[in-house]
Parts: structure tokens; sequence; C-alpha cells
């Protein structure tokens, strides 16, 4: 499920990518990494949610402690 | 005084006064630094290993004016850089660079840059080194080192992961980052069966490309919490990456052992444990290590520098000391025919492996065939290399007749007349002594120990 949803969230990123405007030769390419943190900034969280969610649930049903996040 | 690898940060420089290496914080930088303090972050990141511990001293050994702080920072034995490391020390380096991240984000605060050359290695373990890197969390902001994190590490990962290995090389090219449009052309198409990488880096560089100027994406706001997923997805994009299969004759060179018994592999051991007893180095380099077999003896009580031309073969051994927890043992990729040469600006920004230090004693291992014979270098430009690279050296001379010289010699003309151990002996004596002659049975090899004049 998670999986399918970031997929579909993917494809639709990319067809985003099909109709752009033209390069500015004299922009630090530094602005796109801005630009395109920005745009993937919805899907990041997202998948942050998830993830927190994800590790409740399981947290629900396991007697382990869940694994703390950088072991993810 | 200030090192010319530390000019274009005006928050703070690294300096060397009487052989010792400080780190100069400026006025411009006070705010962030004392936050850095003040949260904890410093002390945790030392706790964990992290970064590399300081000590204040005096302002008074300020190098230039401005200075709010001087660090002394501990000392990092010998300074390596990421087109020098292999695809797992890459990674760590990677690793410990997000890890970081996360661990400044727990404190309100963020890393600036992202650059590999923030990174060391302490032997075996690697370590972040710029502690003015870090800055008060500018909230809603991007991260502002989101794009040199994935040219300086996410870039040449996938590109050995997924191209060749050998493609780490391209970071001594590029030392700001491996471009991503260049990375994305390199790529296969199977890498983009990887969300992480075809996210960080096939749109990525699609987008630094066509939508730099878009004012209106580049105001949005971006979240806590989409700070954190961009972070927890690097890191799955790098700890994704898979070391890259690769066929290698020298990681297997010793388990071959065509060329030596078992008694003579014995014996080499004995007499090389038995030299450094004796020598009691402090530092040693092992020239064309291998997996790092000899290097092992030394590390126990040495910090010591295995260099291998083979990245497979410095993977290999970089496992091992982790495995075995050898802290001592630094493997680093150098092709002794052309070794690491001084770069960037003005060729001094990153330097060459002499420059950067010399060790008490030197290896050279069955080496000398391979440069003398396999590369053409002349045994007295060999001499002179091993001489400015230690104090002491033992090395392992290798006949003619040896059957590895043999299989060097089949399909090319023979014109190394001077190849001979008279030659040898010639060549070592106007840079050493002879301290010791030992022979390895079952060959006609021979092990020298020698003393620099």
């Amino acid at each position: 499920m998670r999986a399918r949803m970031t997929i579909v969230t993917m494809l639709v990123l990319a067809a985003s990518f099909l109709f752009l405007p033209t390069a500015n030769a004299y922009v630090d390419p530094g602005s796109g990494s801005f630009v395109f943190q920005a745009l993937i900034a919805g899907l990041l969280a997202a998948g942050m949610a998830i993830k927190v969610f994800w590790r409740r649930i399981v947290g629900a049903f396991s007697r382990k402690p869940s694994a703390p996040l950088d072991e993810g | 005084m200030r090192l010319a690898s530390s000019f274009r940060d005006p928050h703070g420089f690294v300096f060397e006064r009487d052989g010792i290496i400080y780190r100069q914080v400026n006025e411009a930088h006070e705010a962030h630094f004392a936050a850095f303090l003040s949260s904890g972050l410093y002390e945790r990141l030392v706790q964990e290993g992290l970064l590399v511990r300081h000590e204040e001293v005096t302002l008074d050994l300020a190098a230039e004016p401005g200075a709010i702080h001087v660090l002394r920072p501990e000392r990092i034995q010998f300074v390596s850089y990421p087109y020098e490391w292999g695809f797992l020390q890459l990674r760590d380096a990677a690793t410990l660079t997000l890890r970081v991240q996360e661990l400044a984000l727990d404190h309100g605060m963020s890393l600036r840059d992202a650059s590999a050359f923030n990174v060391a290695f302490r032997g075996s373990r690697p370590v972040f080194i710029d502690t003015t890197s870090f800055e008060i969390l500018p909230e809603g902001r991007p991260w502002v080192a989101y794009r040199q994190f994935c040219e300086h590490f996410l870039a040449p990962l996938a590109l050995m992961a997924y191209r060749d290995v050998r493609m780490g090389q391209l970071t001594r090219v590029w030392l700001d980052g491996i471009p991503l449009d260049l990375a994305a052309g390199l790529l296969p198409s199977r890498a983009s069966v990887r969300p992480g990488l075809a996210m960080h880096l096939r749109m990525h560089a699609r987008t630094q490309r066509t939508r730099a100027s878009d004012r209106s994406s580049r105001d949005r706001t971006f979240s806590p919490q989409a700070f954190r997923g961009l972070i927890e997805s690097l890191l799955k994009a790098v700890e994704g990456l898979t070391e890259p299969a690769g066929y290698s004759v020298w990681r297997d060179y010793y388990g071959e052992a065509d060329h030596y018994t078992d008694a003579a592999a014995r014996e080499k051991e004995r007499v090389v444990a038995s030299w450094l007893e004796e020598l009691q180095p402090t530092c040693v380099w092992d020239l064309g290590a291998n997996t790092g077999r000899f290097a092992r003896l030394a590390s126990s009580s040495a910090d010591t520098v295995a260099f291998d031309l083979d990245p497979f073969c410095v993977d290999e051994a970089y496992r091992r000391a982790r495995a075995d927890g050898d802290e001592r043992l630094l493997p680093l990729v150098m092709d002794l025919a052309n070794p690491s040469p001084g770069v960037g600006w003005m060729n001094e920004e990153r330097s060459g492996v002499w420059a950067r230090g010399s060790a008490d004693l030197v290896l050279a291992l069955a080496l000398i065939h391979h440069l003398a014979i396999g590369r053409n270098v002349p045994l007295p430009a060999f001499a002179e290399t091993l001489s400015r690279s230690g104090r002491h050296a033992i090395v392992e001379w290798v006949p003619k007749d040896d059957p590895k010289v043999t299989v060097l010699l089949r399909d090319r003309a023979d014109v190394f007349g001077g190849y001979s151990r008279e030659g040898f002996e010639a060549a070592m004596a106007p840079h050493f002594h002879v301290g010791g002659v030992e022979p390895l049975p079952g060959s006609d090899r021979l092990l020298y120990r020698l003393r620099r004049r």
C-alpha cells in the first residue's frame, strides 16, 4: 500500500516535469535544488507521517519497543 | 599559516602554528557557535564519537583579526580524501553526515554544508571534523546543503554501485561534487528503479537545469516534517546502495598463493613481525597493501595506512578492520604510479600524498616488480619514493625468475636489464643502509630491512 502510494506520487511528480519553463544560464543550479525540495516537500512529509503511523501500528501489536527512527 | 584547504569559509578556518593545527571561529559565526555549544549538540556528537573533540585555547593564538574562539581539535593522524576511500568508506562517511544532521535537527540546528571533505578517518573510523558547519536551523527553509550532499555522496556512491567502482575517482576531478546532470547521464536506467536515486539524482538534476529561476516554489515553506523526511529519504537511498560486484585479481592474490608456499608466507609474517617489534614504529605506511594482511601486523601497535590501487582490496581491508575493531588501520585507494596530486585552488587546496606526511616505517612487500616491470618505474626512482615515505623500510625483493615476474614479462620485450639483485642494492645504496636480509623459503625472494641515511 505504502509502496503503491509512493509510486503513484512519483509518477504524478514525474509527469509535472514534462512541462517546464526554459532554463536560465546565469542562475546558480543550487537554486534549482531549493525549488526541487519545495516540490517534493509534500511527498517527504507524507513519507515521514506514514513511517511514524506504521511504527505506532507495529508498536501496538508488538511487545518489544519500536526501533528508533535512525535504524529504519 | 592558514591551511590552503580552509580559505572559503568566512565563519572560521583552520591554521597551523608550530606544527599544531588550530581552528579559528570568527565573529560572523558567533550566535551559531554559541548555540552549537549551549544546545548540547557538541557534547552529544563527541559522546557518540561522531565529531572530533576540541579544546578551547587562548585567543592570543588567533591567526587573524576577528576571532571569538580558537580551538585545538584532536589531531587526525593522516588526512585522507574522498577519492582515496573505497565504496564502504564513502558510504560510512555519508551515513555519518546524515546522522550528524539528524542530531543537529534534534538540537534546533542544521549543517550548512555537507562536503565529503568534512569527514576524516581516524584509522578505520569516520569522524566529522568541521566544527563550524553548524547553524541555527533556519525555520521553514529547505536544507541548504542538500545539493552538496547529493553531489559529494549520493552521486559517486550510486555510480560506484551501479556503473563501476572505479567511478569513485571522478571525485578527484570534481572536487565540489559530481555534477548531478553528469551523474544522471552516466547511471544505467536500472538505477532509477530505486525511488531514492530517481528522486534525488535524476529528478533533482532535471529541476536544476529547468526550474532554477522559479521563485514561486522557492519561497514555499519547508516544514520540519519535510526536513526530517528528506534526511530519512537520503539515509534510505544511501543505505540501500550495496557494494559493487566485480572481479578483482588482487583481492584474491594471497588466496591463489601459487607463488608462495605456506612456509614462505608464514616466514614473511614472522620476519616482518619481528622487525616491527624491534623498530617500534608509531606510524607505518604499507605500499601495495592488498587486503592488509601485513598492514594488520603493524596496526596492532602503530597508526597504519594501507595503500592499494584496487578499490576492492581497500573495501575488503576496511571491512575486516571494522569487523575486528582494528581502529588504527586506514586503508586507502592509491596508484603509486599516479598518486593523489595537489588539487583545487592553486593546486594547494587538497595536498598530494607526500605533502601530508610520511611514516616511521614503510612496507613494500611483493610490490617492486609491479612498479619496476609492470609500470616501467626505474629502480632508482622507486628507491627515492621509498626514502621520501619513511625513515625505515622493509622491502621484498622479487627476482626476475620468480613465477609472478615471468607472467609480467610473458607478452612483452624484456627491456629490464638493470632489474637484478645487484641493480636493486645499487639503487637503494644512496638512500638507505641495509640493516638485514632474510630469504623466504621456497622462493628466491628476499626481505630487506633498510634504514634511511
